[in-house]
């Protein structure tokens, strides 16, 4: 069954049959986990990196934001057997306007805070597709724990 | 005939965008039915506003002065034009629902064109400006050029975006290489076929290009800020991405960085579900058919 993670949400499967999918990334984080051994899958789409600019809003959904969102997904990712040392993390969005000159930064320090929880948790980042001017559809497949980028009309495996 | 000139002639032949329209008929059915909800459901569905401001402003209706939101609208034209108006929308074939070329999602067009009407709405609350009444409905029809370019001219994207990564051009200055035309332009050209208001028509026209306003207006800023901002979250993105210049002298007269653009995102995102769940209720069966 094909789930979509809407934005400011997160998803976690332990169903082979299942399909992750989250469209159209900007700015926002696209995270998946696999764990491998245990089956168990997870997607988050999180939009903006720091949740100070609306505590009330990250109380009442931490998906919505980068630096509670990624602890969030992990505790769900556990509390279903998976394991941090198995843990395959990818990486999809972080993108910006044309010559945006710093203007919002928002993609960027999306990534800067991602990096920076999966780092204190020890998660590396396996593959990612991050930057630049383009939107992003993210697929996790669960049966193969494929996860696979669609941009720009063309589809590549992380 | 230039390859411009046939779109343009296309474009000018076009009627209204039909898109259900569901909920405003369920609405109309009730007897009971409170105008102002009424007016609210139309207010947030960008092919039922064009068509509803289009008959106002029509010389049927021999108008005075133009009329530019729907409330007068509801007013000029009367409940039972209204009625039948909203009526005939409703039924009139479906526009295609996923926007073919621009690879936008089923819904997709019209979630970006709230998120933009509201991120217009909340970006001038929150820099203490009044915006002008005009501005939530240009706002709703920036992108309605897309509709029309994809629905009657064959978009292939792919030469589009070659084009613009390899000259570092933004999408719609390589959409105007490839077509003669980008889809701001194609949507002014529609609406103003249509007798809508110049400057409701010029902040369409101008959503990408602010600069080139006249008269550069509170709403031209206003649309081309959100429109940057709801690109930016990414809601109902096509293949076009962010692949947009935004205009830095817009955002410095609206004091627009990076901590007031991530509030209006936030609130933006917070109310859409609750607004696009109103407009697509009791459409969904149909929207799984294609």
């Amino acid at each position: 069954m094909t789930h979509t993670v809407g934005i400011s949400n997160m998803q976690t499967t332990d169903r082979p049959n299942d399909v992750l999918v989250t469209y159209s990334l900007g700015s926002c984080i696209g995270l998946t986990l696999f764990d491998p051994v245990a089956g168990v899958g997870g997607m988050l789409h999180c939009m903006l990196p720091l949740s100070k600019i609306d505590k009330a809003k990250a109380d009442h959904n931490p998906y919505m934001f980068t630096d509670t969102g990624v602890p969030a997904m992990l505790q769900a990712a556990f509390d279903m057997g998976a394991e941090r040392r198995r843990l395959i993390a990818k990486v999809a969005g972080a993108a910006s306007l044309l010559d945006e000159k710093g203007l919002f930064r928002i993609g960027e320090r999306n990534y800067t805070v991602l990096r920076k929880i999966l780092w204190k948790n020890n998660i590396l980042i396996a593959a990612e597709d991050v930057g630049g001017t383009v939107a992003r559809t993210m697929y996790l497949y669960m049966r193969t724990g494929q996860t696979v980028i669609r941009s720009c009309g063309k589809e590549t495996e992380l | 005939m230039s390859r411009r000139e046939r779109i343009l002639t296309r474009l000018r032949s076009t009627p209204a965008l039909p898109t259900p329209a569901i909920r405003v008929v369920q609405l109309i059915q009730d007897p009971q039915v409170d105008m102002r909800e009424l007016t609210e459901a139309v207010r947030y569905d960008p092919s039922l506003t064009a068509t509803v401001l289009r008959l106002a402003n029509s010389p049927y209706f021999g108008t005075a002065r133009s009329i530019d939101t729907v409330q007068e609208a509801v007013m000029r034209l009367g409940t039972n034009r209204l009625f039948r108006v909203l009526m005939a929308s409703a039924v009139a074939p479906l526009a295609p629902l996923a926007v073919k070329g621009y690879d936008l999602e089923p819904g997709g067009l019209l979630e970006h064109a709230v998120a933009v009407a509201v991120a217009a709405e909340r970006l001038a609350v929150s820099v203490g400006r009044r915006p002008p009444n005009y501005t939530f409905t240009a706002a709703l029809l920036h992108d309605i050029g897309k509709i029309a370019m994809g629905s009657y001219v064959q978009i292939d994207a792919k030469p589009i975006l070659d084009l613009a990564f390899r000259q570092n051009l933004p999408f719609e200055a390589a959409e105007r290489e490839v077509l003669g035309i980008d889809h701001a332009e194609a949507g002014a050209v529609l609406l103003e076929s249509w007798n809508l208001p110049p400057r409701l028509v010029e902040a369409v026209r101008c959503h990408h290009e602010p600069d080139k306003a006249e008269p550069d207006t509170l709403a031209v800023d206003l649309v081309h800020a959100a429109d940057s901002l709801c690109l930016l979250a990414g809601i109902g993105s096509g293949v076009d991405g962010t692949h947009y210049r935004p205009a830095a002298a817009v955002l410095s007269r609206l004091r627009l960085g990076t901590k007031l653009g991530e509030m209006v995102v936030c609130e933006v995102a917070t109310s859409l579900k609750d607004l696009t769940d109103l407009l697509t209720v009791g459409i969904g069966d149909e929207l799984k058919c294609h």
